[in-house]
């Protein structure tokens, strides 16, 4: 299991140099542009091995979770994630210079770990401290770090340089893997156990757009790529006034839209 | 002679003037968004109908509402002008059909829940203004629906869904670009395949 980290961290160190030469190009990286780079034959491969790994091992798994447990237990379940993310939450908006908002967070975690039993239960919310997530993807892009390109990660599925570095620092810095940390025993297989079930949990609530998609697009690689990549965009630095957000051109010659 | 240099500067102004304040009328493209969304609501989803009229009743919504030849246009993008009339025409029908179909199935999702109008925002394209709005969420935040509108005369029409910043024809566009330039038979191919979708066979899945 040592091994397993130290590839982890390799392979997030590995990202973060890359992502920083694909950074420096990333200035006239058009993410609408025809890609027929190693970029995307690598992205195309890995996203049918995901694709056939999701089908036969990753949805099953979600579907009999789904299948033994009620909503309100998914729920409490997804509830103990979301707040085991709140650290991560406080300790990103000080990098994001927004303390209020971190403190909340921080009281978030305090109120709801102990009065809300470990996360289960909301209680902040109903004191008025609403949750609202950030992570450090949201800080680069605050930091005007541009995003890279798209990439597909193995197993994670689609990503970018900047998302991949940002989810290998939330891995790290979630309570569960730094408090047992000291703690050789367990410490790989609680934090990689609790990255396994949190990834089932997510597979469960994202499962059914998932194949609402695949089933209904002609090219699903291309339409997964096309969404994620509009749905990054427009973050911190990179906020734009909705106009230009989707200023793409929609104006067509008067000529093309008569003449057939 | 003065009078006449002020005349016409304010002339010169106001035909300057003109072209952008004639442009759109954002607050009725508002209020025609949101007539769409009430009409799927009450007439379609909360309608104590049957399944089969349902569905008919959202056919007549989906082709009322939105610009499906404009569309259609936009997403096909530079392989719009190499298609003869004969593929653009099955193309727009083809795709019209699937979207029928699959937002159908879709829009019963929306049970339950009010879209909340939030203003609009100008638009660099001619004729065209974004009417924003927000549907609440089962978790978490609401949800941004950003309806890109367009004016001709004194109608409207919706001619793209821009949800949590995903614009519903880039994304098509992206996909069938990538799709065509991929298959052996190009455009006849993707409307195959589109027809195909919208008869329920998806047999011949990629």
């Amino acid at each position: 299991m040592k091994m397993l980290r130290k590839l982890f961290l390799g392979m997030a160190l590995a990202l973060s140099i890359s992502s920083g030469t694909a950074f420096a190009a990333a200035g006239n990286h058009d993410m609408y542009a025809d890609d027929e780079s190693v970029l995307e034959v690598y992205n195309r491969a890995m996203f049918s091995f995901n694709n056939v790994f999701n089908h036969y091992v990753f949805m099953p798994v979600a579907e009999f979770y789904r299948d033994i447990t009620t909503p309100f237990v998914r729920k409490r379940i997804s509830n103990i994630f979301d707040n085991l993310h709140e650290p991560v939450s406080a300790g990103n908006y000080l990098l994001q210079a927004d303390p209020k908002r971190s403190g909340i967070s921080l009281s978030r975690f305090v109120i709801n770990s102990t009065l809300g039993l470990f996360g289960m239960f909301d209680v902040a919310e109903a004191w008025g401290l609403p949750e609202k997530q950030t992570g450090f993807d949201d800080t680069f892009a605050e930091w005007c770090i541009p995003d890279g390109p798209y990439l597909v990660l193995p197993f994670l599925g689609p990503s970018t340089p900047r998302a991949a570095v940002s989810t290998g620092l939330a891995f790290v810095f979630d309570p569960v893997y730094w408090t047992t940390i000291n703690d050789a025993n367990v410490h790989d297989k609680i934090a990689y156990g609790m990255a396994v079930v949190y990834g089932v949990t997510a597979m469960e609530q994202n499962m059914d757009l998932l194949k609402d998609l695949e089933s209904n697009s002609m090219d699903y690689y291309a339409a997964m790529k096309a969404a994620y990549m509009q749905n990054r965009k427009n973050k911190g630095c990179f906020k734009d006034d909705l106009s230009t957000t989707a200023g793409y051109d929609f104006d067509f010659g008067i000529e093309d839209e008569t003449d057939y | 002679m003065k009078k006449y240099v002020f005349m016409a500067a304010v002339l010169t102004l106001f035909l300057y003037a003109l072209p952008a304040r004639a442009d759109v009328d954002a607050a009725a493209a508002q209020k025609f968004v949101e007539d769409v969304t009430n009409d799927g609501i009450e007439n379609i989803i909360n309608a104590n109908i049957s399944q089969k009229e349902k569905d008919a009743r959202f056919a007549k919504l989906f082709n009322n509402a939105l610009d499906m030849k404009f569309i259609g246009q936009f997403v096909l993008g530079r392989y719009w002008r190499t298609a003869t009339p004969a593929q653009r025409e099955a193309f727009i029908d083809a795709y019209r059909e699937m979207n029928i179909k699959t937002w159908s199935k879709r829009f019963d999702e929306f049970k339950g829940r009010d879209f909340k109008f939030t203003g609009t925002t100008p638009s660099n394209s001619a004729n065209q203004v974004f009417v924003n709005s927000t549907v609440p969420m089962p978790e978490g935040e609401p949800a941004k629906v950003v309806w890109r509108v367009k004016q001709t005369g004194n109608s409207f029409k919706i001619v793209d869904i821009i949800i949590e910043n995903v614009s519903l024809a880039i994304t098509a566009r992206n996909e069938y670009n990538a799709y065509i330039k991929k298959a052996p038979n190009g455009i006849d191919d993707l409307i195959k395949d589109l027809q195909q979708k919208a008869s329920g066979n998806d047999s011949a899945k990629k």
